[in-house]
């Protein structure tokens, strides 16, 4: 028997690219296992990682009541950013103007650290739920007009000159071609947006609440109970990954649709 | 050059000719204003195109014949002069007019079918009425059972053609095209003018066609233009006359080469002439 040269793609590439992350992971956990264990350190400085996870299930009901809060005041902020990005980026295409005069103040903006005006938004807005979610709103609405703005500009010059040979209304060549052609601009800044949405969220419940994770974290904090600070931490991840989970299994239904 | 040789049939006298036509184009110019100054594009071009007539425009890059293509299509205008169709005033789009570009311009969202049926959306005639008139340009075109295809599982040849089926779904009464198939490689492209050759004489449209290849403007054409270079006048206006419909085994023929290195030399005088360098 001869044998064959080996192939150029192997077979294991793609099972390799998931094992290999998970691998380094566990040992990562593994080593901060043993480090703790050895050294005796502490749980207040840090717990090890099957504390943890202990810590994580009993505190499980409790967690999910916090998660709910941070969740919902989340998806509101993520939907009126989105609301007024999409809002916002639309005008601009239909008046040129408007574009010229805002656009270059919001690239502006959006370099500022936006997260020191936290504060602000308690002074104005108060320390309930709207001055968080408005403040959420305010901090992620940027990538959304940004890319979506650049989406809608960026459709086919050629497919803007067979509209207008049409004689199509600008409200036609809007929703039939610009539309379609900002879809995955438009995603890019979704995606941006949802990280960002979390971040707003837990730095307001971090100034100013009485629930939600961000709180949760920061009682945590302040009673020197260190593993549900990283429990605190793990809830948090996978709200976030679900929540951007959602927005590409979105992204991937409208590729679908373009493609197939 | 033989220049009396082979070639039949010049139509000059053009004021005469414009005034009766279907499309009559006088005295048209285009100045575009640059960094660099003013720069004129067409100087006082006129000529007129009989119903039913296919007309190829040729000449070298940047000579103005696609700007004036624009401007029958009413997607330019000119600096002064006037187009004329059916004796209405061109002033901006209208949809009598089937337009077609180098690129097909699908969109890549959209069925073969849809994209056929785009123009009919636009215009919100009813889609129900054109359904049949989609499929059978489709048919015609050898795109038949390609109508549930998005354009990316198209080749580049198939996707022109959808584009010549969108741009006749609506039946306008004339038939725009600029360098349709220049971005198209040698083979696909002479399947392209037997495409074309036979779907235009099955639905006989006024038709302006862009090119700068000669052959091609011969073959397809009953009349071809020659511009200058830039700014573009009018140097040749030539009837082709081979008989419809057309053999596309014609093009090996001494007639034909005859015509077509009459204007070769025609159009390689223009490009060597003084001050014209680039």
């Amino acid at each position: 028997m001869t044998v064959a040269p080996a192939p150029a793609g192997r077979w294991d590439e793609p099972i390799l690219a998931v094992v290999l992350p998970l691998a380094s992971a566990a040992v990562f956990l593994f080593l901060w296992q043993a480090v703790v264990t050895l050294a005796g350190l502490p749980e207040a400085i840090l717990p090890p990682p099957l504390a943890v996870l202990g810590q994580f299930f009993a505190s499980l009901p409790e967690l999910l009541r916090q998660a709910r809060v941070t969740v919902l005041d989340s998806v509101v902020a993520f939907a009126i950013a989105t609301a007024v990005g999409v809002a916002l980026a639309s005008c601009f295409t239909f008046s040129g103007t408007l574009r010229d005069a805002v656009y270059p103040n919001l690239v502006l903006l959006q370099l500022i650290p936006k997260i020191a005006l936290a504060p602000l938004f308690v002074v104005w807005l108060g320390v309930g739920a709207p001055s968080r979610v408005i403040f959420a709103v305010f901090i992620s609405f940027f990538p959304i007009v940004l890319s979506t703005a650049t989406g809608l500009a960026a459709t086919d010059a050629y497919a803007l000159k067979l509209c207008r040979a049409l004689g199509a209304s600008p409200w036609q060549i809007f929703i039939r071609v610009r539309v379609p052609f900002a879809l995955s601009h438009f995603f890019t800044g979704l995606k941006i947006a949802t990280t960002l949405v979390f971040i707003g969220i837990v730095v307001g419940e971090f100034i100013s609440s009485n629930a939600g994770l961000g709180h949760y974290i920061l009682l945590a904090g302040a009673g020197g109970a260190t593993s549900r600070i990283f429990v605190g931490l793990i809830a948090l991840s996978l709200s976030g990954l679900a929540f951007y989970g959602a927005v590409v299994a979105a992204e991937r239904l409208v590729q679908r649709w373009w493609w197939e | 050059m033989e220049q009396g040789h082979g070639v039949p049939g010049r139509v000059h006298g053009i004021s005469a000719l414009t005034a009766g036509a279907y499309v009559s184009v006088s005295k048209i110019s285009k100045v575009f204003a640059t960094r660099q100054g003013a720069v004129e594009a067409l100087a006082e071009v006129s000529f007129g195109v009989g119903e039913g007539e296919f007309v190829a425009i040729l000449g070298p890059s940047g000579c103005g014949k696609s700007t004036l293509l624009m401007m029958c299509g009413g997607l330019e205008t000119a600096t002064s002069g006037r187009i004329a169709i059916a004796g209405t005033e061109v002033s901006g789009p209208r949809d009598s007019i089937g337009i077609m570009f180098q690129d097909p311009t699908l969109l890549p969202w959209m069925t073969v079918l849809d994209n056929v049926l785009f123009p009919i959306r636009i215009l919100r005639r009813p889609l129900r009425d054109h359904l049949d008139r989609a499929r059978e340009l489709l048919d015609i075109a050898g795109l038949g059972g390609f109508e549930l295809s998005k354009p990316h599982q198209l080749s580049g040849g198939m996707r022109q053609r959808v584009a010549i089926c969108r741009a006749l779904v609506y039946d306008p009464a004339i038939l725009l095209m600029d360098e349709p198939f220049s971005a198209l490689d040698a083979l696909t492209r002479d399947e392209m003018n037997v495409a074309l050759l036979d779907i235009w004489e099955r639905n006989r449209k006024t038709a302006l066609f862009v090119t700068h290849s000669i052959r091609e403007a011969v073959l397809l054409a009953d009349r071809v233009i020659v511009m200058s270079r830039r700014p573009g006048t009018i140097i040749e206006d030539l009837r082709v006359p081979f008989v419809r419909p057309r053999d596309f085994s014609l093009g090996g023929t001494p007639e034909i080469n005859g015509i077509c290195e009459h204007l070769r030399s025609l159009i390689g005088r223009t490009q060597r002439a003084p001050g014209v360098s680039t």
